[in-house]
């Protein structure tokens, strides 16, 4: 979900997928902890859909 | 020459804009940038008065650097034409405290150069300046809501002030408190952003904030833990020696190979205030402050490895009371005297969001 978010922001530009991805660890996700198979985290996934809301994407 | 510096010392604000323009008999600044010790009284005004043709943006300041020298008491200045800026557009935010919503400033912005995705399509050639009037403690949710409504980066600092000084920030003739100038710059060559904060991990630990009150910058709890405990632990040092370690041993979030500092203030009801706040759920390591020059330079030379136009320096104020109590004032301004360049000593640093104890560098190519 994580990377959906940066992906669909950046739009293939490099500078800004590690500019999103610098603001959401500074939003208080450590972006680089969870992968595909980290279990979910209610709590985390509800602040990643806050921001994805916040930048006008959809995850 | 597309960008050039200036360092005046005047009798007041008037005779220091009458040297700038006689300095600049020749040269048509776009875009006039200028760090002007708070002792000066109306700077922005006696400068647009200089200047009409151009846009102005400035802040107060503490101490200022003009390429390999360090003042206080005086106004440095860099002024770009259309060699190095084809296009500025300045906006000011007022009452940054009460955490306006900036989407309609920036479409504002955005739209004066084409609409974002024109603006988007050149990203190589275009870069906000952000400067804050540090009264207003709001950087971190400003920072955080502009980040949110614009992918351009933006480079800068908050203002500080003399002793006894007022801290302010300016645009076009104006001068305003609690309040954040923008700026996007339409480069002709590009640019470059470094931050570089002399400070490195001292602990791998983990430590994740479970309780903190981000508006008012107070930190609580560590893993549902005293944030002081926890610190302290982790340091090795009793709990009443911890205000000790307060500037040695900051606090950073690593995003990546990146560090963004946040610096202790004081134990204050039940926690420690910070100059940054903290979201809840924000991992952190503490860190060591290094060696600023030998870092400073290591960041510049990696960064910089070409003569650019101009170089804008937004060094923490910390930073600034380090090397002169470290008497290193003369080698760190060397690395800068390498280009032309202006700066001035910060409350607080920003890119991508606001940070503490860091440089924070714009390099027009």
């Amino acid at each position: 979900m994580i990377e959906q978010v940066i992906a669909q922001k950046a739009k293939g530009n490099v500078v800004i997928a590690n500019s999103v991805r610098t603001k959401m660890y500074l939003k208080g996700i450590a972006v680089d902890k969870y992968t595909a198979v980290s279990p979910d985290d209610p709590a985390v996934m509800q602040k990643v859909r806050e921001i994805a809301k916040e930048f006008g994407v959809v995850v | 020459m597309a960008i050039k510096t200036l360092s005046i010392k005047g009798t007041d604000s008037r005779d220091v804009a009458r040297q700038a323009r006689e300095a600049l008999a020749d040269f048509q600044p776009k875009l006039i940038l200028f760090f002007a010790s708070s002792d000066y009284a109306g700077p922005e005004a006696a400068l647009r008065e200089a200047f009409p043709d151009s846009e102005i943006i400035g802040s107060s300041s503490h101490s200022e650097y003009c390429d390999a020298a360090y003042t206080s008491g005086s106004v440095s200045i860099m002024a770009m034409d259309a060699g190095s800026v084809e296009d500025v557009y300045v906006q000011v935010v007022e009452n940054i405290g009460a955490e306006p919503d900036l989407r309609g400033v920036l479409d504002g912005m955005h739209d004066h150069f084409g609409g974002v995705d024109q603006v988007l399509a050149d990203y190589d050639r275009y870069v906000g300046v952000v400067l804050f009037e540090s009264s207003a403690k709001a950087e971190e949710v400003f920072m955080d809501r502009l980040g949110t409504v614009t992918d351009l980066l933006f480079v800068g600092g908050s203002s500080s002030a003399a002793e006894g000084g007022q801290s302010l920030v300016y645009a076009n003739g104006r001068s305003y408190t609690g309040a954040a100038v923008l700026a996007i710059l339409k480069t002709v060559n590009g640019y470059g952003v470094l931050k570089t904060q002399s400070a490195h991990i001292f602990s791998e630990c983990k430590l994740t904030v479970t309780k903190s009150d981000l508006r008012n910058r107070i930190l609580y709890e560590f893993d549902h833990r005293p944030c002081g405990e926890v610190y302290a632990e982790v340091l090795g040092i009793g709990q009443d020696e911890i205000q000790n370690y307060f500037v040695c041993n900051p606090l950073g979030v690593v995003a990546g190979d990146e560090i963004f500092v946040r610096t202790f203030n004081q134990i204050q009801n039940g926690g420690i205030t910070l100059h940054c706040g903290l979201p809840e759920g924000t991992e952190i390591n503490v860190l060591k402050i290094g060696n600023i020059v030998d870092d400073t330079r290591k960041a510049l030379d990696e960064a910089i490895p070409y003569q650019p136009a101009g170089v804008i320096n937004f060094n923490c104020l910390y930073r600034t009371l380090e090397i002169l109590n470290e008497n290193q004032v003369e080698p760190y301004c060397a690395l800068f005297g390498r280009y032309p360049s202006i700066g001035f000593s910060t409350n607080g640093e920003a890119f991508l969001g606001h940070i503490n104890e860091t440089s924070t560098i714009l390099v027009i190519k």
